[in-house]
């Protein structure tokens, strides 16, 4: 695979906060990547830095091979799709679509053959006369994806936007954004903090948190393996707990050694355990491993996620089995759902879900604030 | 709404409008009267629009507001994006208030310190008058550009700050996405802060007063001037007119600035239909028309008083007698076009000369008297200058503005009709005299007015067709007074006419040339000058002389100003230039009549070119001139000797 675009050791601050701490990426052809994190990470500076609005501090970007740190926006063949679109109010659908043909003054019959083509690609033939605000919030980011995409550029950036959109809605241009990208063979760099949807989309999940990446792989390897307590946290839900590598394949948690799969650690090495919360098993409280007290039930349809205080740690765990607040119940965990990890920065706050309520509202609160 | 409130309401938009009601109600009043309305007239609206004055104000108004409004649109426009862009939030509050406060000065304030401030650099750079048309423009400028900014600084604080990105993003350098984007989204901010710079402009008065030099007038300063005297109902007119522009102006902004940009943000849904919505709705649409319908009438409204009322040449009106100046035909010198060349050289300013003819002194007199028309300068013969005057119907001249009037010969000057020449200055001088064609009349027959009775040449004999003349010529071959008011006198000249009328071919003016130049004619009674156009133009086998019997009629013709002049500075400038060398010898050797000017008849050139026999039949003794034509002159005769005059003309021109 060739690589498009290298960030090498790229830093920027904003007033002397640092946003972007010493990040290395490369972004392949033909890729759909994602730029996953919280609001403030630093995820849509890195996508700023790649279409050019900022420059880097500290360190360089390249562009197929080529240095383009100090190259400005207009001469950068990446495109940018905004939050909000950006559609331009003035120019009807066909008019923002043709916009930067007409800035390279392609000829007129060439102008309209490429913006139907887009038109036909968005699926919105027939609208070349409507006025942008006239669309609907799915049709306006049709737009901008087809006049990001109408002067075929080799990178796409996405700055979240999906956000705008409610959830069916998001849902079905998740996948219209897919098959786009197939069609068009285009690397897509996306901006998202919404895990569900960069693990749904990517090829690459890039993790960011506090200027940092922390880690990049398939959404599989991500989810299955994640690196540090930030990762498990951020992509899915999962109890953390502190715990000692007695020996390969051999972990202590909660005053209890576990089997586990993993190996390679010091004989005795601190390390992080992790077990999501729909691989642990419900058993009657004299077979269970461990052997705790339901504090929460919450139907969610599908699954029931129950909070299970054990020994002050409180677990979750989401199970189709029907149990009730202030039972007694044992949980078994098998050796292939227990994950190893080495101890980070982030030990000890992630994972434990004592104070679940209030964390469930930061989340929340989270995403509908706007990233910096 | 409770019926108190609706009449707390009514009262209140009672207060409001009912002055603006009152002005509008009164500016179609029939009468000047301000307490009653004696019925509905556009009287004033005409009135206001013949008002050369106030239209050339309404113009530089107009002109000035225009211009203010567009530097200041474009300077007020860059300044808000300089300071929307500036990083530091400290010096964008700052530039904030720094622009508001020429918005919260007092206007009285502005104005004292831009004029001080113009007097000052204009002393600086040595300027004697340092305010013009362009301080007063900068002044309108400074005022305006703070609600300029106003307007488009929350314009650019609105728009989303990703459309420039996004447009650099697809291409567009810096520049290219401002124009194409930025421009198109903040434009309802430019077109509002445009409009009210217009309207602050148009009605400034108190910058205006303080910064105005002495060339440029605006309407409120006028309007100002006018209150000293008299508003007359015309300022009503036009203070209505300006009511319902600046009206129009504030229905357009209002019909901007609820347009499309607002519309948008609340009509963002996200339905995610494929299906094509409906168009955008059409009031959205049509408010934007009207908008543009409004702008459109306003602009030929405006664009249309600033041609109306642009400043004319000044146009100097000369009723002349035709054929009475050198005109140009025959490669001859153009007197009325050298007119205009030398006004503009030594006036520095251009002029029209609207030059029109008379062919009687009568029809002069009853066009003059009728008051219907302005001439500014005339040419009346003698006896006409004199009624005119006793009449009232002419000017007293200025002679510091006539210089010139020093060529005139000492022989012309106190001459009966005007003594003291404070009415006229002499432009010809010439006499009656008999013109016969040597091959058809004996020179045994001539030498007298005997000519003109002696039945061997009936039927080929030319009389004048006016009576004046024609009785004339009666009266010096009977040794009567010509200007007698006994009517016995009168009635034996008329049967001397009356026995002439058989022998005559015709009376006539004009026609005489034509018949003496073909030999249709044996002889004829005319003016002495005539006779050299006749003899040049004379068909062959024809042998036209001339000779002068006694006693005959001496005339002057002079210039006058009549008392419906409307530019007598002009006039005496014009009279001055006819007395300058040049035009007055191509007058003279164009009219062929004898010059008062010494400038001509002493000058050696005009006598060559006239020949010696000219000369002598023209100048007869100068020195003898005074006396002869005090004698022979026709005087003014009361007006019932000239009714009588004129019945016994009828009488005979009846057979």
């Amino acid at each position: 695979m060739r690589k498009i675009i290298e960030l090498k050791n790229v830093s920027k601050s904003f007033d002397g906060q640092k946003v972007l701490d010493n990040v290395s990426l490369d972004i392949y052809d033909n890729e759909f990547l994602t730029l996953l994190g919280p609001s403030g990470c630093g995820k849509t500076t890195t996508l700023r830095i790649i279409a050019g609005f900022e420059t880097p501090d500290a360190g360089s970007l390249f562009f197929l091979g080529e240095d383009i740190a100090s190259l400005p926006p207009h001469r950068r063949s990446v495109n940018t799709v905004f939050q909000r679109y950006a559609l331009f109010p003035h120019l009807n659908v066909f008019e923002n679509i043709a916009f930067p043909l007409r800035v390279k003054k392609l000829p007129q019959d060439e102008i309209r053959e490429k913006v139907s083509e887009m038109l036909r690609l968005v699926a919105l033939t027939g609208f070349e006369r409507r006025s942008v605000s006239s669309l609907s919030g799915g049709q306006q980011q049709r737009v901008a994806i087809a006049r990001a995409l109408v002067s075929r550029p080799k990178v796409l950036l996405l700055d979240e936007p999906l956000a705008a959109l409610d959830l069916k809605l998001r849902k079905d241009m998740q996948q219209e954004l897919k098959a786009i990208q197939k069609a068009t063979g285009v690397t897509f760099v996306f901006v998202t903090h919404d895990q569900e949807e960069a693990l749904s989309m990517s090829d690459t999940v890039v993790v960011m948190s506090e200027g940092k990446i922390q880690q990049i792989g398939t959404p599989i390897d991500i989810y299955n393996e994640p690196r540090n307590a930030f990762v498990a946290d951020f992509i899915g839900e999962s109890n953390i707990l502190s715990g000692v590598m007695l020996r390969d394949r051999l972990v202590r948690f909660s005053g209890r050694d576990f089997d586990c799969v993993d190996f390679g650690f010091d004989p005795n090495e601190p390390v992080d355990v992790v077990v999501r919360p729909e691989d642990v098993d419900i058993v009657p409280a004299e077979s269970g491993q461990l052997r705790g007290t339901v504090t929460s039930v919450t139907f969610l349809g599908v699954y029931y996620e129950i909070i299970v205080d054990i020994d002050g740690f409180k677990w979750m765990i989401q199970t189709t089995d029907f149990v009730d607040v202030d039972e007694h119940i044992g949980l078994k965990i098998d050796p292939d759902a227990i994950h190893i990890m080495d101890k980070s920065e982030y030990s000890g706050m992630f994972g434990d879900y004592s104070s679940f309520s209030e964390e469930y509202d930061e989340l929340s609160q989270a995403e509908s604030g706007a990233e910096a | 709404m409770k019926p108190a409130a609706k009449v707390y309401t009514a009262l209140i938009m009672l207060f409001l409008f009912a002055p603006i009601a009152i002005l509008l109600v009164f500016s179609f009043n029939s009468a000047k009267s301000l307490s009653v309305m004696q019925g509905f007239s556009l009287y004033w609206y005409r009135e206001l629009f013949r008002d050369a004055e106030t239209l050339s104000t309404v113009r530089n108004t107009l002109i000035l507001a225009l211009a203010a409004s567009a530097v200041s649109t474009v300077m007020g426009t860059a300044a808000a994006v300089g300071i929307f862009r500036l990083r530091s939030r400290a010096l964008r509050a700052a530039c904030d208030t720094v622009t508001n406060i020429p918005m919260i000065n007092p206007d009285i304030i502005t104005g004292i310190s831009l004029m001080l401030m113009f007097v000052f650099v204009g002393r600086l750079f040595g300027a004697a008058t340092s305010l013009n048309f362009w301080t007063m423009l900068i002044a309108h400028i400074t005022f305006c550009l703070p609600y300029v900014i106003l307007q488009v600084l929350p314009k650019l604080q609105q728009m989303d700050s990703s459309l420039p990105e996004a447009a650099m993003d697809l291409g567009c350098t810096p520049f290219r996405a401002f124009l194409k984007v930025e421009i198109p989204e903040i434009m309802p901010g430019i077109v509002t802060g445009a409009i009210m710079a217009f309207t602050l402009s148009l009605d400034d008065f108190v910058i205006s007063y303080f910064t105005a030099g002495n060339g440029f007038q605006t309407l409120p300063i006028r309007i100002y001037n006018m209150t000293k005297k008299t508003v007359t109902p015309k300022m009503y007119a036009l203070s209505t007119i300006i009511f319902f522009t600046i009206l129009a102006l504030l229905i357009m902004t209002n019909l901007i600035d609820t347009g499309p940009g607002v519309e948008r943000r609340s009509r963002r849904t996200d339905d995610g239909a494929a299906a094509p919505a409906p168009e955008a709705p059409s009031g959205q649409r049509s408010r934007g028309h009207i908008a543009a319908l409004i702008g459109a009438v306003l602009a030929v409204f405006i664009i249309g008083i600033i041609i109306v009322g642009r400043p004319k040449k000044p146009v100097l009106n000369v009723y002349n007698w035709g054929e009475y100046i050198s005109d140009g035909s025959e490669d001859s010198f153009d007197a009325i076009q050298g007119f205009e060349d030398w006004y503009l050289e030594n006036y520095g300013h251009e002029v029209e000369l609207n030059y029109t003819t008379f062919a009687s002194n009568e029809d002069m007199y009853a066009k003059i008297s009728s008051g219907a028309v302005s001439y500014d300068v005339i040419v009346p013969s003698d006896y006409m200058v004199a009624r005119m005057r006793s009449e009232g119907l002419l000017l007293p001249l200025d002679y510091e503005n006539i210089p010139n009037a020093a060529n005139i010969g000492e022989s012309f000057r106190g001459l009966y009709y005007d003594p003291d020449d404070a009415y006229s200055v002499p432009y010809t001088f010439n006499f009656t005299g008999i013109i016969y064609d040597a091959n058809q009349v004996d020179e045994a027959d001539t030498g007298d007015w005997e000519l003109l009775w002696n039945p061997k040449y009936r039927g080929r004999l030319l009389q004048f067709n006016n009576s004046r003349d024609a009785f004339g010529t009666a009266q010096f071959r009977l040794g009567l007074d010509v200007n007698s008011e006994d009517p016995a006198s009168w009635r034996a000249a008329l049967d001397a006419l009356k026995q002439q009328q058989p022998l005559i071919k015709s009376y006539v003016m004009d026609e005489v040339y034509n018949m003496m130049e073909s030999g249709e004619a044996a002889a004829c009674v005319y003016y002495a000058g005539d006779y050299f156009i006749m003899a040049d133009a004379q068909a062959p086998g024809v042998d036209l002389r001339f000779y002068a019997p006694e006693p005959t009629n001496y005339f002057v013709d002079a210039f006058c100003i009549p008392t419906c002049c409307q530019n007598k500075e002009l006039a005496e400038a014009f009279i001055n230039y006819m007395l300058e060398y040049e035009p007055a010898v191509a007058n003279a050797e164009y009219i062929c009549y004898g010059c008062p000017n010494r400038l001509v008849y002493e000058d050696e050139t005009y006598a060559d070119d006239m020949g010696e026999d000219a000369m002598a039949i023209l100048y007869p003794g100068l020195d003898a001139f005074h006396e002869r034509y005090e004698q022979t002159a026709f005087r003014n005769l009361p007006p019932d000797v000239l009714n009588m005059i004129n019945s016994l003309w009828e009488e005979l021109k009846i057979n």
